[in-house]
């Protein structure tokens, strides 16, 4: 039982595209983790880890239906049968496809009366993961979840105890520019 | 820098859906700055959560203010000038403007459609 979202018409490489958002340093590291441990023993990389950029239209050539909204919300796999695996799915695969994890990839196969108890646990780490990434400093990742926000508050204040700079505040419902789009001045107001 | 404007389902919703097209500069240039009306400009990152979370609500307000206030999308990662020239200084940022003019700007705004339709109209004195 496969989380695919669609299949696609187009053909596809045969290796398994990984889509990451690239403003998440969360994700970041996420990908470069998957970068060393997909590849093969010949060092042949086992899924195409790719950053999901800003251009919806690049997203549709890999795949029509990609809606780049749901592709930054959740992690998505494309896979060489035009399938797409999202979330925990996703992750399990790239466990199967990746030698160095190949060890435990199979639990999440594992069935007990139609419930994949390990792919089940694998899916509430990722929602958790997920919820917890603005702590982590992903700014562009909205605010943490409600049930994370007393663990937010927890890693703000130890930051400000023990001397480390703490993220600047968040306003809400808004993501901060980064410090190198210098602000030039608006242009003057039309004669 | 992409010079175009995308039509309606160009960027992830479909076709029937898209009540905001995308801009780019040059389009920028004449569907905002040269155009008469009122106009709402959304500055927007893909990568930003909250511009999300916006996106269905401003879908909705663009369709209610359909032939009354256009509603645009600029994103700030692909029109780096643009931002820059707006002083933008995050995402979701509203910009109004009329005749070519900003009128009004709104940032941070809760994703409710009550909010945002008053943002994009509030500027123009109507609701």
């Amino acid at each position: 039982m496969m989380d695919a979202a669609s299949a696609s018409p187009g053909p596809r490489p045969a290796t398994p595209i990984l889509l990451f958002d690239d403003e998440c340093a969360v994700c970041r590291r996420m990908a470069r983790w998957v970068q060393r441990v997909a590849r093969s023993s010949a060092g042949v990389p086992t899924v195409d880890v790719r950053p999901i950029g800003e251009d919806p239209e690049a997203l549709r050539r890999l795949d029509p239906t990609l809606d780049i909204w749901k592709v930054y919300a959740k992690s998505h796999l494309l896979m060489p049968d035009g399938s797409i695996l999202i979330a925990g799915e996703a992750v399990a695969e790239v466990f199967r496809r990746s030698p160095g994890m190949a060890w435990c990839a199979w639990l999440f196969s594992v069935q007990v009366f139609k419930v994949r108890p390990f792919q089940s646990l694998l899916d509430l780490g990722y929602v958790i993961l997920s919820d917890v990434r603005p702590i982590f400093g992903c700014k562009s990742c909205g605010a943490p979840a409600l049930w994370a926000r007393p663990f937010a508050w927890i890693v703000k204040t130890a930051r400000r105890l023990f001397g480390r700079k703490a993220h600047p505040a968040h306003r809400p419902n808004f993501t901060p520019l980064a410090a190198s789009g210098e602000a030039k001045p608006r242009p003057p107001p039309a004669p | 820098m992409n010079h175009r404007q995308s039509e309606p389902g160009q960027d992830g919703r479909s076709a029937s859906r898209d009540n905001i097209p995308s801009l780019d500069a040059a389009a920028f240039e004449s569907l905002v700055l040269q155009a008469d009306g009122p106009i709402a400009v959304e500055f927007m990152s893909y990568s930003c959560a909250y511009c999300g979370a916006m996106e269905p609500v401003l879908q909705q307000v663009a369709q209610t203010l359909r032939s009354r206030e256009p509603i645009f999308r600029v994103n700030v990662a692909v029109e780096v000038d643009l931002a820059s020239a707006y002083a933008i200084q995050g995402t979701p940022t509203l910009i109004m403007f009329s005749e070519g003019q900003e009128v009004g700007r709104s940032e941070g705004l809760a994703p409710d459609v009550a909010t945002v339709l008053e943002a994009v109209t509030a500027p123009f004195g109507k609701s």
